[in-house]
């Protein structure tokens, strides 16, 4: 009476699609959440590789400033014989963060892991709400088309920084407005996406499955979800307000009596500082929901391969809350010196000091969990740890800003490129790889080769420290971000021979992507076949087919017991699915493959 | 293979260290700090450095030992099955919180020097940032601005008095920009609408770098000037020669009109 | 190739609240939509709370008693789609959308009275669109060039006439009246000392003519105006708030027009509808793009709602429709509750 039938049938999954449609319905339309799921990640990594390239552009500025970029060069629109124009390189910057931001990162920590797990990690056999799932990713291209059209357009794309403060945002020429609608757009998306995850989560989990029997993964996805929820139509009302101020000559972010080419501008009274504000209210909650996802695929990796119970689960899904929360009143401390009122200031420091804490007691966990462990050193593994190990750099230098004395010299410094960096690239990206190596065998029934997975987690680690680490020292020097040309500046000639280390370092990292890239793209066709369980792990998911069919089980999951029963004295296999009846019917246990 | 990688991860912590460690010898340090301020912000740095250092240290150095430790293949007894411990939550729970709250109340004070405490003295100088240049006004002799004998300055030349308080309005005529004294540790956004103060006082005489350092458009780059601190008497030497130079101006326009 | 696996099993749940998934879902809906008008009625308090000045509701044809008519309009409405969700519980379907016919039609009500107020702030040219906005946040140097484009433009629209009939002969009058004892004077004034303060007065002076500020009271109508009293009040105080106390001021640019009562329904642009003269609203600016926002955000809700409704008469709505009409039903409630919160925000304080 075990409750997992014999591995054979899982085979059949792929084609079975076939069955239910057309190429189009199945592929493309299709409802179901692993294709949805799918989609996000191909058409994320495709921007990905461009949110790359423009990074290296930025970067080829930095090193050799004005002088002709070799191959890029030649793409780069309003350069000049590929070399950079000023108002080029403001609108590389702005452009690289805008498309990793989102649509990069968010898209495929929700999108893409968080449309292919979710169902698969509570035992439901798809989304609550497939369609409206289905049109949270086909909002994606017209937010794609307007950022991607946007380089094309008279003036080329937006160039305020991702941030686009008003009133330079409000001068900025046409890119700017396509820029304001991809971001509604993207927000439309991932506003569909969160209610449809949260109600998925509350109501469609397996019975057995509580709360707190959930996976990491689907923890901080929840968690995501309401963050995005709240936060995001803030920004969402605020951007409208940033268009029509463009557009309809309304005066929200426009101060009194303000000439822009040298025409006093009517509708004035205005505050600049509103936008700030209304936009770090949702992106600062942003920032975390870029990291809280990998943190919770990241936990349920380093559980598995450290083949012992996650350390002190409750504390950790208590301090996602916690870091979701906090998240929520700590805003201003990207404000500290615009002018906003220094008693603020100070509050906002002590709730930043305070948010520090969750992710304390985070690492902690984690290094407890592999306290005491069999630790085996997979691809995942190793991108799961690592994204531990530079979470610590990214997290620490985040006290630095957060002191507000400090923060008046570093601020708008390389300090804080390095800060960001360390968490959104070398943590929540990194982290992404793992999920990438750990999930794959689940997504496409085949597995990634191992050796070269290993050569693209060596190379990348040593390349991402080798680029981002020298900031902070740039930062101590005063170095300033968003500078195309800082070399004539006295107090940072003498950096220009770092930045070239940092700028091939750079380099190097991006064409260390291209093995990851073959990797992928051979396994998905000519990898390994794996059953359902090749990691041995205990979470539902591994318990359907890999990869799984339409509706995902081939049987009624029953929960037993929570997700992280590793090396269990129970039974005598190292693992004990959530599935598996309790000793009874453990002899019976799944044998993977 | 297994002792390789937690090598690899011990790189983390001793290179990070050592980065630190070798960086001032090449300069890539601080810039040179004239501010009498600027040691207490420098020294709130260096203190976080020391405490963040030690914990990067502790935490990197845990995660290098159990991964060389705990490994499969060396670790021969069975997994520790534990699902946690509560008194472990406890003590890292209340040891961050302490040292959380401990730096943010030690560095309260230097926050309300820079930016609250401002010194009730007349203005030194009207400073506004404009697309993509700063521009100077300087009351005159009279020593109050807004009068007749206001000396303007447009070549992004700042004079300014060492040695004793400065006292200085910042504003924009047009989109954000940052007004940012490296060597002075200190940086205020101007926005347009909005008065902003800066104050300091600068131990050395000398010139030094004024950066912009906000993004305002294609040319914030090079949005750049300089500030020269000189002796009193200097200061109010060079404000005379410059004020008679705008009457000259001034009055050679005269017939023309 | 397994054959069950055609037919995954059918798999059961155990949901954390006793509500369907649509309803679940609506509600999380609603919340984000919460924090959205949260977002944007947020912005309208520190924009005016900030502002220097903002129009009293008079100043911008804000009516109390139609808001207030809207506010119950949509409280009825709010009924009624109970009564239908009521009705459908007892399976009267025909009942049912009868209550939602109603609902339909006083949703349609709100719209057109939105509308209708709309074209009021309209005629008056009360919107943001810049440089065509017709809202002029001080009577200075702008607001006089302003008048003089808009007067020459109706001039060179009349005088080609042939024949010009007595009607065009009066308006050429009134034109000419209005840049001979208002714009000349302000703008020669401006041009010989710009430094004294009397331009400014006769700019005002101007402006109240053209768009006179509302008063609690009806003003007394003052005798001959006199420089210096002003310049004191001016120098006291900045112009826009000078603007609420220059009554006399007021009266005296009516007396020039020969018309011998303030107050608002005597400015320029009313007795002649056809004027449309640039308007001086301190905070004027501010107040059109926070009032359209706030409301236009509002009414596209409703009309949201209007569609859905639209859309249920084609549907039989008995018993198995409940759901339907409960989760539209918690929508429409949550729109009347934002209106509820606009209509003292805008109309009231
Ligand atoms: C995933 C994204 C992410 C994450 C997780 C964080 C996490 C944190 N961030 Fe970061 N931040 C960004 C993304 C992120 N940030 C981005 C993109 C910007 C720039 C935006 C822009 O301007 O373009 C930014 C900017 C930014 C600023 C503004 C700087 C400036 O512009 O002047 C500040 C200031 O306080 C800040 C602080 C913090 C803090 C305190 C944390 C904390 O959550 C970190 C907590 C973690 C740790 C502290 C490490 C682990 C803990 C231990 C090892 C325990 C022991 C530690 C102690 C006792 C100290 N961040
Ligand atoms: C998630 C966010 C994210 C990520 C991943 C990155 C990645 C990188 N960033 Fe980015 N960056 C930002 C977010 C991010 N950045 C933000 C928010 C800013 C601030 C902008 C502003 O000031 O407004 C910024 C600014 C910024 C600057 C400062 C510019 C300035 O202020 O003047 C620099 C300079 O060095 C830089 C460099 C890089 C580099 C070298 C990388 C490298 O790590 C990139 C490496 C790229 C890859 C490794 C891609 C490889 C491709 C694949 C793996 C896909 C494979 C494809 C398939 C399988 C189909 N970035
Ligand atoms: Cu001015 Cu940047
Ligand atoms: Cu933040």
């Amino acid at each position: 009476m075990s409750s997992i039938p014999v591995d054979s049938h899982s085979y059949a999954a792929p084609l079975e699609h076939a069955h239910h449609g057309s190429f189009l319905t199945t592929y493309v339309f299709s409802r179901d959440h692993k294709i949805i799921g799918l989609q996000f990640l191909f058409t994320t990594l495709l921007w990905f590789l461009v949110g790359g390239l423009l990074a290296l552009a930025v970067r080829w500025q930095l090193a050799y400033p004005w002088s002709e970029m070799p191959i890029l060069g030649r793409l780069m629109p309003s350069s000049l014989g590929g070399q950079i124009a000023p108002e080029t390189y403001t609108m590389l910057f702005t452009m690289h963060a805008t498309v990793m931001i989102f649509l990069v990162i968010i898209p495929i920590l929700a999108g893409a892991f968080g449309n292919f797990l979710i169902p698969l990690m509570i035992g439901a056999d798809d989304m609550a709400f497939p369609t409206l799932n289905m049109l949270s990713y086909w909002f994606m291209w017209p937010a794609m088309l307007a950022f991607g059209a946007s380089f094309f357009v008279a003036g080329g794309a937006a160039s305020s920084g991702w941030t686009s403060y008003p009133p330079l945002s409000l001068t900025a020429l046409g890119g700017q407005t396509l820029w304001l609608i991809g971001l509604t757009l993207v927000g439309v998306s991932s506003m569909m996406g969160s209610v449809n995850y949260l109600t998925t989560i509350i109501m469609m989990r397996a019975p057995g499955m509580t709360m707190f029997r959930l996976p990491m993964t689907i923890w901080a996805m929840f968690i995501t979800a309401v963050l995005q929820a709240f936060a995001l139509p803030v920004l969402t009302a605020a951007g409208f307000m940033q268009l029509s101020d463009r557009l309809f000559g309304t005066g929200f972010f426009i101060p009194e009596g303000w000439t822009a080419n040298n025409a006093v501008h009517a509708a004035g009274g205005g505050q600049p500082l509103l936008w700030q504000h209304l936009f770090w209210f949702y992106s600062h909650p942003a920032v975390y929901i870029m990291i809280l996802p990998a943190m919770g695929m990241v936990s349920d990796i380093i559980a598995c391969f450290a083949r012992k119970p996650l350390f002190g689960y409750k504390p950790m899904v208590y301090s996602i809350g916690g870091i979701a929360g906090l998240g929520f009143i700590v805003w201003g401390h990207h404000m500290f010196v615009s002018g906003m009122n220094p008693i603020l200031g100070m509050t906002f420091m002590v709730a930043t000091m305070m948010i520090a804490l969750p992710s304390a007691i985070k690492t902690f966990n984690w290094l407890g969990t592999i306290w005491g462990g069999k630790i085996q050193f997979t691809t995942p593994m190793l991108f799961a740890l690592s994204f531990v190990s530079m979470f610590i750099i990214g997290g620490l230098s985040g006290i630095f800003m957060a002191a507000t004395p400090v923060d008046i010299f570093i601020h708008d410094t390389y300090f804080i490129v390095a800060h960001f960096h360390y968490v959104l690239f070398a943590g929540t990206a990194m982290g992404v790889f793992g999920a990438i190596y750990f999930w794959f065998p689940k997504m496409f029934g085949r597995q990634m080769n191992e050796t070269w997975g290993k050569v693209h987690f060596l190379l990348t680690f040593l390349f991402l420290n080798g680029t981002f680490f020298p900031m902070h020292i740039l930062g101590m020097v005063g170095f300033p971000r968003r500078l195309a040309d800082p070399y004539h500046y006295e107090t940072f000639r003498h950096l220009m021979p770092l930045n070239q280390f940092m700028t091939w370092c750079a380099i190097l990292m991006v064409a260390t992507q291209l093995i990851f890239f073959v990797n992928f793209f051979y396994s998905i066709f000519f990898g390994p076949k794996v059953g359902r369980n090749p990691w041995h792990a205990n979470s539902l998911e591994w318990m359907a087919p890999s990869p799984p069919g339409h509706g995902n089980f081939d049987f009624q999951p029953i929960v037993y017991r929570g997700p992280y029963e590793y090396g269990s004295p129970e039974v005598d296999t190292d693992y004990y699915p959530q599935t598996q009846p309790p000793p009874a019917g453990a002899q019976s246990a799944p044998t993977g493959h | 293979m297994n002792r390789f990688w937690s090598l690899i991860f011990l790189l983390v912590p001793v290179l990070g260290v050592a980065t630190f460690v070798v960086a001032p010898y090449y300069h890539h340090w601080f810039p040179r700090d004239v501010s009498e301020h600027g040691r207490v912000i420098d020294q709130l740095f260096m203190f976080i450095l020391w405490l963040t250092g030690i914990v990067f240290v502790a935490t990197e150095g845990a995660l290098f030992y159990f991964m060389w430790k705990y490994n499969a293949r060396n670790n021969r007894e069975p997994v520790k099955f534990s699902h946690g411990s509560h008194t472990l939550e406890v003590v890292w729970t209340i040891l961050p919180t302490v040292t959380l709250l401990f730096i943010a109340i030690y560095q309260m004070n230097a926050w309300a020097d820079a930016k609250m405490r401002r010194p009730d003295m007349s203005i030194t100088a009207e400073i506004t940032g404009r697309q993509f240049n700063w521009d100077v006004r300087y009351p005159g002799k009279d020593g109050e601005l807004y009068t007749p004998d206001d000396v303007f300055r447009y070549d992004g030349q700042i004079h300014l008095p060492a040695n004793e308080e400065v006292l200085l309005l910042i504003k924009s005529s047009d989109v954000l920009h940052s007004f940012f004294l490296p060597n002075l540790r200190m940086k205020q956004d101007v926005v347009p609408g909005m008065a902003q103060n800066m104050w300091f006082k600068a131990k050395e005489t000398g010139e030094f770098d004024i950066v912009c350092a906000e993004l305002c458009g294609w040319g914030h780059y090079k949005m750049k000037a300089r500030v020269t601190f000189e002796s009193r008497p200097d200061y109010e030497a060079w404000l005379e020669q410059m004020y008679d130079q705008q009457e000259a101006k001034t009055v050679a326009l005269q017939p023309s009109e | 190739m397994s054959e069950h696996s055609h037919h995954p099993p059918m798999l059961q749940y155990q949901p954390a609240l006793p509500i369907s998934n649509g309803k679940a879902c609506l509600w999380l809906f609603l919340s984000t939509e919460i924090m959205f008008f949260a977002g944007l009625i947020g912005t309208y308090i520190v924009l005016r709370f900030g502002a220097v000045a903002w129009p009293k509701p008079h100043d911008v044809h804000l009516s109390e008693p139609i808001g207030a008519f809207n506010t119950f309009v949509l409280i009825c409405s709010s009924v009624s789609i109970v009564l239908a969700l009521e009705a459908a519980k007892r399976n009267r379907a025909s009942e049912a959308k009868g209550w939602v016919l109603v609902t339909f039609f006083l949703g349609c009500v709100f719209l057109g009275v939105k509308g209708y107020e709309y074209l009021a702030k309209f005629d008056h040219g009360l919107y943001p669109q810049n440089p065509h906005g017709q809202i002029h946040e001080k009577a200075d140097l702008n607001y006089a060039a302003a008048i003089r484009k808009r007067l020459l433009d109706l001039r060179a629209e009349i005088e080609p006439k042939t024949p010009r009939t007595a009607e065009d002969e009066q308006k050429l009058a009134v034109i000419d009246q209005i840049s001979r004892d208002l714009l000349e004077p302000a703008e020669t004034a401006a041009r010989e000392n710009p430094d004294s303060p009397e331009w400014r007065i006769l700019m005002l002076r101007l402006a109240f003519a053209i768009y006179p500020p509302q008063y609690e009271e009806e003003s007394p109508v003052g005798e001959a105006f006199d420089i210096g009293a002003s310049t004191a009040q001016l120098q006291a105080a900045p112009l826009h708030l000078v603007a609420f106390q220059q009554n006399d001021q007021t009266a005296a640019a009516d007396h020039a027009l020969g018309d011998h009562d303030s107050g608002h329904a005597h400015g320029l642009n009313d007795v002649h509808s056809w004027l449309r003269l640039p308007v001086m609203i301190p905070g004027g600016g501010l107040w059109a793009s926070t009032y359209f926002l706030l409301t236009g955000f509002h009414a596209i809700h409703v009309l949201v709602g209007l569609i859905v409704f639209f859309l249920m008469l084609f549907v039989t709505l008995n018993r198995t429709q409940i759901g339907l009409i409960e989760n539209i039903g918690l929508y429409w409630h949550f729109v009347d509750l934002v209106w509820i919160f606009l209509f003292p925000l805008l109309y009231l304080f």
